[in-house]
């Protein structure tokens, strides 16, 4: 039966790691996010986890892939100060392939901004949230009820793809407290997805965690269990230790962007339509700004205009299929697209749209108003 | 119908509380109920508000929609100031007349009323944190927006259980300095 809660977003995003499996969370405290992390402290210990504050962000990532590379589902928790600070680790995630949850609870930025009120700044921080080559994985909470499945869908993705991922809260949404359904909690268990183990016919001492085909994850056995091999931040074979080899690296490389381009349309996409079928406008938008865009739609609704509203859930990869095909529906000019930043993700949909959708930007860590939606598209012609 | 609320005050006030109780009742009732603070990363002595949604159908937005608030409440004079435009006009405010004044013309826009919600919890109640019931009780009572019986349960649950009689006390008060303050009738210019 799906449950019903009073919540806040924060809170939720803790009660989902709990209800994934999540067994550890290493952090450092930061506003907004705190409250995931404070929460846990409660939950964890309740079903046998491990709750760590550490001494620095850095600490709190490095002990969470620590914790995943030894088996168990793992979490740590910030806001954008925190992920610049996470930043190298993130990249060890990637190349090493350890699962991990890493929630982002945006907040006004660069730098330490205005850590108590709301932007939707680190959109490109997450696409490429560490040097190198490779693919992010992002999901971005729409509504209270998503600050839950985006991080049950998160932990599932991360064992699957054995890589971090990324799930963005802001301000708003994690401090708002209301009503949020869930899904049933027995539904929820029965849906988890649990990291593949190695062959049990190859020899504990043969078996090789990165001899994979060339679009699937590593296999990782957890560390103490007699396996043979090695993790580290360096380009390795299928050992895991160290290689220069001209063929591995690139292998290695692109496996990395492969086995997640190979999983976009089955495991990754992931988007919200609304009241699409008639409309001549359209608001492209995502996380809390959609809360504002729907009773705007709503408000427009009544009046008897015809719009709807297409919002991403999955930023990166980004549903790239969806979104052309909704350029072949609406000219840029009938496409609004709010944004709590000077305009990141608008970048992505020119690039596949092949035109650039109006914009209506606002980073000074207040919201956008239905009425300044309203107001946006009233210019527009609506 | 939707009923828009804002408490205001300055951090460490603990209005965050009464608007979460709000919102958890009206959620209790059936409907919907959300509760958005806005506040700064002073530690103490920021302007904080608290908009308070209820409605019987869904709400997305959590804010309060600027120019349509029904009721604030406010304790202090440098967030009255900064969020009383968001009430509509004819909407009904309660202000600690110790903390704030309000300017003549915002007299004849509002129904302004002045309630000494400090004094009351310090007091009369005896402890100064049972503020933001008091203002709770103030709000219930002002607006008859939500069935007063299931927010003073939903405030039980939600307090200590040490101080349950003290919220009790806090709450009545509340509400029977508002009932004064409306047969007395609102400000004049």
């Amino acid at each position: 039966m799906a449950r019903e809660v009073i919540s806040s977003g924060n809170e939720l995003a803790a009660l989902a790691a709990i209800d994934a499996g999540c067994k550890f969370f290493g952090g450092y405290p930061i506003t907004p996010s705190s409250e995931v992390a404070h929460e846990l402290s409660v939950l964890l210990p309740r079903v046998g986890g491990k709750f760590i504050q550490m001494e620095d962000e850095i600490g709190g990532i490095c002990v969470a892939l620590g914790a995943s590379m030894s088996g168990v589902k793992s979490m740590t928790n910030t806001s954008g100060p925190g992920m610049s600070l996470k930043a190298e680790q993130i990249g060890l995630g990637f190349i090493a392939e350890v699962p991990l949850v890493i929630t982002n609870v945006m907040r006004g930025g660069p730098s330490t901004g205005l850590p108590t009120r709301v932007q939707q700044g680190d959109i490109n921080q997450s696409k490429s949230p560490t040097h190198g080559d490779y693919k992010s994985i992002t999901f971005c909470a729409g509504n209270l009820s998503e600050c839950y499945t985006e991080v049950v869908r998160a932990f599932n993705v991360a064992e699957e793809l054995m890589t971090p991922v990324i799930v963005l809260l802001d301000e708003t949404i994690g401090h708002m407290v209301g009503k949020a359904v869930l899904p049933d909690l027995e539904e929820v268990k029965a849906n988890l997805v649990e990291r593949a183990k190695p062959d049990p016919n190859v020899p504990k001492n043969e078996f090789l965690p990165y001899d994979v085909p060339e679009d699937k994850p590593a296999v990782i056995p957890p560390f103490f269990q007699g396996y043979h091999f090695h993790i580290t931040g360096l380009h390795h074979g299928p050992t895991g230790f160290p290689t220069e080899d001209a063929v591995l690296c690139q292998n290695l490389i692109e496996r990395l962007h492969r086995k997640i381009n190979s999983r976009r349309k089955d495991l990754l996409d992931s988007y919200e339509e609304y009241l699409l079928d008639d409309a001549e406008y359209l608001v492209l938008c995502y996380g809390s700004v959609s809360l504002a865009a729907r009773e705007a739609i709503d408000r427009l609704r009544a009046e008897g205009k015809k719009i709807g509203m297409f919002r991403p859930i999955t930023l990166w990869p980004s549903p790239e299929e969806k979104i052309a095909e909704l350029a072949q529906r609406f000219p840029a000019d009938k496409i609004l697209m709010p944004e709590l930043n000077m305009g990141q993700y608008i970048d992505e949909v020119e690039r596949i749209m092949k035109q650039r959708p109006v914009s209506l930007n606002k980073a000074n860590g207040r919201p956008i108003s239905p009425a300044e939606i309203i107001a946006k598209l009233k210019e527009m012609g609506i | 119908m939707r009923y828009q609320l804002r408490f205001t005050g300055v951090g460490g006030q603990g209005v965050l509380l009464a608007g979460e109780i709000l919102a958890s009742a009206k959620i209790k009732l059936g409907g919907y109920g959300v509760k958005a603070a806005t506040y700064t990363s002073q530690v103490r002595g920021g302007p904080t508000k608290v908009d308070i949604i209820l409605d019987d159908n869904e709400i997305l937005y959590p804010y309060a929609n600027e120019g349509e608030i029904d009721f604030m409440l406010s304790t202090a004079q440098v967030s009255y100031d900064q969020f009383k435009s968001g009430v509509k006009e004819g909407g009904r405010i309660v202000l600690e007349p110790n903390l704030v004044t309000p300017s003549a013309d915002d007299i004849n826009k509002w129904e302004i009323y002045e309630i000494p919600l400090i004094s009351i919890a310090k007091e009369e109640v005896g402890n100064v944190v049972t503020q933001s019931v008091v203002a709770l009780g103030i709000t219930v009572e002002m607006t008859k927006c939500i069935d007063r019986d299931v927010v003073f349960e939903t405030m039980i649950s939600k307090v200590p259980a040490k101080v349950v009689e003290l919220n009790k006390k806090a709450f009545e008060l509340g509400e029977k300095y508002a009932r004064e303050a409306l047969e007395k009738g609102p400000l004049k210019a």
